[in-house]
């Protein structure tokens, strides 16, 4: 009887075998899989409730914090600031997940104090369980007057230290109010925020590309000086409108009308008219190759160096070399050519900064709960775009915007502004309205972008010149104010 | 292995308990207070007890059986505990009136010894088939004493008192009797059953007749169980019978029909009973169904994987997450909290166990003793592998209990007696 009962007890150990070799697949072959699982609920249950560290602007404005409930003892995030910083914080939320700064920086934003053994050991071994700390380049006077400012509009306001790349405005309306999509009923918050037509998730600065319109003249102006081809004195023939090659259809100016006397026309007086017709003509005459050797020395065509990816900038150099027709539309920054208000910020920054390109970043410091600086940022150059005279040059040219051309404003009474306006067309009859530019001309310490999506009256009214130019105006009066 | 080193042991596991109970007290907040106390108390009564009654009534038991038992009970405990408070206060008592049970089994046990139960076996087939019936009394009758069903299935009888009520699943000591009743008969009849057979191939299959009685014994519980919806413990039985059958002839035709029957049963099961289809479905793919029959699995799984190796800690992890952790799925709580190492240490215990329980029926000389020790150690391995194997995907779900472990006391009084029986079986060898 003792053979039946040894084969039934070696099958009874090759079931516990079994059973020890499932919880082996479970527990450690696929443990890292299933702890990530995007059903699995416990990641996001068990960092709800935890300390995250603060995030506070460079100017002391806390616009992210964690407060600790006294009944539950559970960690509430809070967003003091709510909706003007929506798109730049970001939000860390159990139920929708994490966005902005609070994704990027998640792993230094949580706290490594998980309650149990492990703990102590680090402890002991002198490691620093608490959550740290983000300061951001963000001025929070400056981003609250953007946002205002933006209104009702659908749009993005970007402002750069030309010297450094640091952020100091982040905008995007219509925004949402962080806090909503913290409490239980997150995830209804949430489908009421994605079935909105006016799209108050998308991040408009950073995460969209639009056509640039007249605000991308400066980038062909750069590639003329630059290239020797023209100059602010160069004079060019002045038509009603300018008839692409190929083709039925033709470039003309706004309002229909020749951009100075109907004989001839500088560049300068071009450019501070923005007039089409020249600048197809001089696109034309640069060619596609040479205004996209400076469109990606301005980091056209490839990634930019940001804290989240950004969409790439478009010069479409290949599709444009023998079409002359398409390479007219596109040196007005029409037709295929895109870029996130960032990327146009970056560009009047490069000009402000005697034409070299800095990458922009959004942290400062990160540092610890003692408030010791654990890392610093670095100030990282993309390269040179453009000729110091160039620079220059172009400069002169953008201030000649404001004081007497499209640009006029933007105009602060007692700083020297430099910009240039673009309104690129928009879906159906609406139109684009831009303005980029810095101030103050001869030691630039700002230089932004405003974009306005979709503006719905035209004429006049609906211009960069009229709906961006102002706002870049009151950001640049306030921002100089301050810094004196 | 002695006695003192049992008893230092057994001391050992209550501090186990309660030190585990502490940590999930220290995990909400709390510290140490009454339930570490009265957990470390407990413990030390019911296995010391246990102990003292082996001592008095089968002093040359095995010392090896107790130490696992407590080990497990403990690690369960603090799962229980750290899943439902109140469920680990009447686990407590469980404990308490399981260990009493047991001690009454080895005293009663000690003078006629284990034979007694050989000579009324059919007294005990009788009683056991009872207890099976008892949950389909009615519900809503004035006896004190009622069935009752919960999730589909008539397992409970509720002892309702008025002022009090008491709930318990009389399967859980019929299982024992059943056991008990076929190691008799197949003492009995094991030379006939032996003899009387004939070779088909590679198959050795018993006389038809030999078998009658037998096949009414399991065709009545079996009906039964199904008929109450309870398909581990069916399976449970049956499988049961079927290697005690094998053990005592030696013919592997009894594995070959009875792995066909289990087969056949199966697929009855699954084409009559749709909660089985819901089961089925579960295993084959928990998280493409993980809104609705898939969700316990797939939570279970995810208790396991985020465990990983160390665990999260008692109190630390989220087995609450899975519905009835503290019954079904206390094996994944505790491999969540305690990690691979908890659960290869449960495994391994279990795996001691069972071993420690075969040891004895191989150093039995008497048929009975050792059809009756391999019967009750069989039915405790497979009913391990049936539950932990349906959190692992190894076999669909069985709504049975892990012993030692899962919340649930008429589980916990069935299970020590269990253990009484086994010792009282190796102390009557030993002697």
């Amino acid at each position: 009887m003792n053979g039946p009962i040894r084969r039934l007890a070696i099958a009874m150990f090759a079931f516990m075998g079994a059973l020890l070799l499932a919880v082996t697949w479970f527990q450690v072959v696929r443990a890292d899989d299933l702890k990530t699982d995007p059903l699995n609920p416990r990641p996001a249950l068990t960092e709800r409730g935890k300390e995250r560290g603060l995030i506070v602007t460079i100017d002391g404005t806390v616009v992210a914090r964690s407060v600790k409930d006294p009944d539950s003892r559970a960690f509430i995030r809070e967003y003091p600031e709510g909706e003007a910083f929506a798109h730049a914080v970001g939000y860390s939320s159990f139920l929708v997940g994490n966005n902005g700064l609070e994704a990027v920086y998640t792993s230094e934003l949580r706290s490594r104090r998980d309650l149990t053994i492990s703990d102590i050991v680090a402890v002991i071994l002198g490691q620093d369980l608490r959550p740290q700390n983000l300061e951001i380049t963000i001025d929070s006077v400056l981003q609250r007057a953007a946002f205002e400012a933006l209104g009702d509009n659908r749009g993005a306001v970007i402002a750069l230290d030309p010297r450094t790349g640091a952020v100091l405005v982040a905008v995007s309306t219509p925004s949402f109010d962080p806090n909503l999509l913290l409490g239980d009923d997150a995830a209804q918050q949430w489908e009421t925020l994605l079935t909105d037509q006016s799209q108050p998730l998308i991040d408009r600065g950073t995460k969209e590309i639009y056509a640039p319109g007249s605000s991308f003249k400066t980038v062909v102006t750069a590639t003329a000086i630059d290239t020797g081809l023209a100059g602010p004195g160069t004079t060019f023939d002045d038509p009603d409108k300018f008839d692409l090659p190929g083709s039925e259809a033709s470039i003309s100016n706004f309002g229909g009308r020749p951009c100075n006397d109907g004989v001839s026309v500088s560049l300068l007086e071009a450019f501070v008219r923005s007039c089409n017709t020249i600048f197809a003509d001089l696109s034309i005459q640069l060619g596609a190759v040479d205004i996209g050797i400076t469109a990606e020395a301005l980091g056209f065509n490839s990634e930019i160096d940001f804290e989240w990816p950004i969409p790439r900038a478009v010069w479409p150099t290949d599709e444009l070399v023998g079409d002359d027709a398409a390479l007219a539309q596109s040196g007005i920054g029409e037709r295929n050519v895109r870029a996130t208000p960032l990327h146009m910020a970056m560009i009047a920054a490069a000009v402000a900064n005697n034409g070299v390109v800095t990458n922009p970043y959004m942290v400062q410091r990160i540092f610890d709960a003692d408030g010791q600086a654990v890392e610093t940022a670095e100030v990282s150059e993309l390269g040179r775009a453009m000729a110091p005279e160039t620079a220059s040059v172009l400069a002169q040219m953008m201030e000649r915007v404001v004081t007497e051309g499209t640009g006029r404003q933007a105009a602060v009474p007692g700083v020297r502004v430099a910009g240039k306006t673009g309104t690129a067309t928009g879906r159906g009859d609406f139109s684009n309205p831009w303005f980029i530019g810095f101030a103050p001309v001869e030691s630039p310490t700002i230089a932004l972008a405003v974009f306005i999506e979709g503006s719905p009256s035209s004429g006049e009214s609906a211009t960069g010149g009229s709906l961006a130019a102002p706002i870049a105006s009151m950001l640049i009066e306030i921002w100089i104010a301050s810094q004196s | 292995m002695t006695r003192n080193t049992e008893a230092a042991l057994i001391i050992a596991g209550s501090f186990l308990a309660a030190f585990g109970v502490t940590l999930v007290n220290f995990a909400r907040g709390g510290s140490v207070d009454v339930q570490t106390g009265l957990t470390f108390l407990v413990f030390l009564i019911v296995f010391g007890g246990l102990q003292i009654a082996v001592r008095t009534w089968a002093p040359r038991a095995t010392p090896l059986l107790i130490a696992p038992i407590v080990a497990l009970t403990a690690i369960g405990f603090l799962e229980v505990y750290r899943l439902d408070a109140a469920r680990a206060g009447l686990q407590r008592w469980w404990l308490l009136i399981g260990a009493g049970l047991a001690a009454l089994v080895l005293a009663l046990l000690s003078k006629p010894s284990t034979s007694v139960l050989r000579r009324y076996r059919n007294l005990i087939l009788v009683i056991s088939i009872a207890l099976l019936l008892l949950p389909n009394l009615p519900s809503d009758w004035a006896f004190p004493l009622k069935g009752l069903e919960i999730n589909g299935s008539r397992l409970w009888v509720v002892f309702d008192l008025g002022f009090t009520q008491m709930q318990f699943q009389p399967a859980e000591l019929a299982r024992l009797g059943l056991v008990t009743f076929v190691a008799a008969y197949l003492a009995d009849h094991q030379r006939a059953l032996r003899e009387a057979h004939r070779q088909v191939g590679p198959l050795r299959f018993p006389e038809p007749r030999q078998l009658i009685p037998l096949l009414v014994a399991w065709g009545v519980s079996v009906v039964i169980l199904v008929y109450q919806r309870d398909l581990g413990a069916s399976l449970l039985l049956f499988a049961g019978f079927v290697l005690l059958l094998y053990a005592a002839t030696g013919a592997t035709g009894y594995l070959a029909t009875g792995g066909l029957l289990a087969l056949l049963g199966g697929v009855a099961s699954f084409l009559m009973f749709d909660h089985v289809q819901r089961r089925v479905t579960a295993w084959i793919a928990p998280f493409e169904n993980y809104q609705d029959e898939g969700f316990q699995i797939a939570q279970g799984i995810f208790a396991l994987g985020s465990g990983s190796l160390s665990g999260a800690g008692p109190g630390l992890g989220r087995p609450d997450l899975i519905p009835n952790a503290s019954t079904d799925f206390i094996f994944a709580a505790v491999g969540e909290e305690l990690g691979y190492a908890g659960s290869v240490a449960v495994i391994a215990l279990f795996a001691l166990v069972v071993s420690v329980g075969l040891g004895i029926a191989f150093r039995s000389r008497d048929t009975f003793r050792k059809l009756l020790a391999a019967g009750l150690s069989f039915t405790f391995g497979i009913q391990v592998f049936l539950i932990v194997g349906g959190i692992l995907r190894i076999v669909p779900l069985t709504g049975i209990t892990l012993p030692f472990m899962s919340y649930g006391g008429s589980a916990l009084v069935g299970n020590l007696i269990l253990i009484a029986l086994l010792l009282r079986i190796s102390h009557e060898e030993a002697s």
